[in-house]
C-alpha cells in the first residue's frame, strides 16, 4: 500500500500565512503549491509566510530550489518567508548535499514564527509605520517595545545634532 | 542452510511519480536495514536526485537497490539509462554543470552523500551510476 500525501493546508494567523508542506510532492504539485501561496499572500495581505516542513522527510535539491524561489517571489509581493519544522535528518542531508538558503528565516516552531512576526510588527509601529513590511532585528524590536514613540524622536534629534556639527 | 544475504528491488523510472515512489521505498528499506535516520534520508535523496536526472534528460531508465545484510552491510544504488550519455564526467562530478535550471547539485551532491560513487558513461549509449553506503 502506498500513501501519497499531497494535500496542502494553508491557513491565516494574524499577519502569518501558515503553509503545511505535504510529504510527497511531484514537481507539478510543488509549482501549484507555490502559486497557491502567492495568491493567498495577496488575498490575506500576509506579511509573513511560514512554510512548515514537519511532514517532509525527503528534501532534494528541487525542493530546496522551491523554497528559495518561493521566498524570492513572496518578497516581491512584500512578504517574507520563514521556514520551520525541518527534521534533523533532513537538515543534515540538505547541508551535505550543498544546498544553501540565503535570506531565509528559520525558526523551530509556530510559537517562534509568531513571535518573530509580532516583534516585527511592533517595531514597525514604533518606527511610525514607515516600513511595515520589513522585519527588523529582534534587538530593534525590543527597543521599540520599551520606549514606544520616543525612540523614533530621539533617533531623529541625534541625527539632526550630528548634521549641525 | 544457506541464508540469503542480499536482496534486490528494481524500479523503472518514467515519471516523477516513479521517482517519488522509488525514493520512499529506498528510505523504508534503508531504515529497515538499520541505517540511522540521517543516513537513510541521504539514500532517499540520492535516489531522488539521480531519478530526476533520468526523468529530465533521458525519459526512461531503471533504479536498482541491492541490500547486503551479511558481514559487510551496505546498500547499493545502481541507476541505468540508455540516453545520450555524459560527455565530461569529471566536470559533472565537480558540480560545474548548470545545464538545466537546477543548482547543479544533482550528481556532485549525491556523490557527497554516499561512501562510494562511480559513473560509467558512453556518449550515445547511456550512463550507469553505482553508489554505495556502508552500514557501520
Amino acid at each position: 500500500m502506498e500513501i501519497m500525501e499531497t494535500t496542502t493546508i494553508i491557513q491565516k494567523l494574524e499577519s502569518l500565512l501558515l503553509v503545511s508542506v505535504p510529504r510527497d510532492l511531484t514537481d507539478n504539485d510543488v509549482l501549484q503549491l507555490r502559486r497557491q501561496v502567492l495568491r493567498d499572500i495577496r488575498r490575506h495581505n500576509s506579511r509573513w509566510v511560514l512554510l512548515d516542513f514537519s511532514l517532509v522527510d525527503i528534501c532534494d535539491s528541487f525542493f530546496g530550489r522551491f523554497i528559495h524561489t518561493t521566498a524570492q517571489m513572496a518578497e516581491l509581493m512584500g512578504a517574507e518567508v520563514i521556514i520551520s519544522g525541518l527534521q534533523d535528518a533532513v537538515v543534515e542531508t540538505m547541508v551535505e548535499l550543498g544546498m544553501t538558503l540565503p535570506n531565509i528565516h528559520a525558526v523551530l516552531d509556530l510559537d517562534d514564527a509568531l513571535a518573530l512576526s509580532r516583534e516585527s510588527q511592533q517595531a514597525s509601529q514604533a518606527a511610525g509605520g514607515q516600513d511595515p513590511g520589513e522585519p527588523l532585528n529582534p534587538a530593534l524590536a525590543e527597543l521599540g517595545q520599551a520606549d514606544g514613540e520616543s525612540v523614533d524622536g530621539d533617533a531623529n534629534s541625534t541625527f539632526a545634532d550630528l548634521t549641525k556639527e | 542452510m544457506v541464508e540469503k544475504d542480499s536482496n534486490q528491488v528494481q524500479f523503472s523510472i518514467r515519471s516523477l511519480m516513479d521517482v517519488v515512489r522509488a525514493r520512499r521505498r529506498g528510505l523504508e528499506i534503508a531504515l529497515t536495514m538499520g541505517f540511522p535516520h540521517a543516513e537513510a534520508t541521504k539514500v532517499a535523496v540520492v535516489i531522488s536526485e539521480l531519478g530526476r536526472n533520468i526523468e529530465r534528460y533521458v525519459g526512461e531508465g531503471t533504479i536498482t537497490l541491492t541490500t547486503h545484510v551479511g558481514a559487510d552491510k551496505h546498500i547499493e544504488i545502481v541507476v541505468e539509462d540508455h540516453g545520450p550519455g555524459i560527455a565530461d564526467v569529471d566536470r559533472v562530478l565537480a558540480g560545474g554543470y548548470s545545464t538545466s535550471k537546477g543548482l547543479g547539485l544533482g550528481i556532485s551532491g549525491s556523490r557527497r552523500l554516499m561512501d562510494e560513487f562511480e559513473i560509467q558513461s558512453v556518449v550515445g549509449e547511456g550512463t550507469t551510476i553505482k553508489a554505495i553506503k556502508w552500514l557501520r
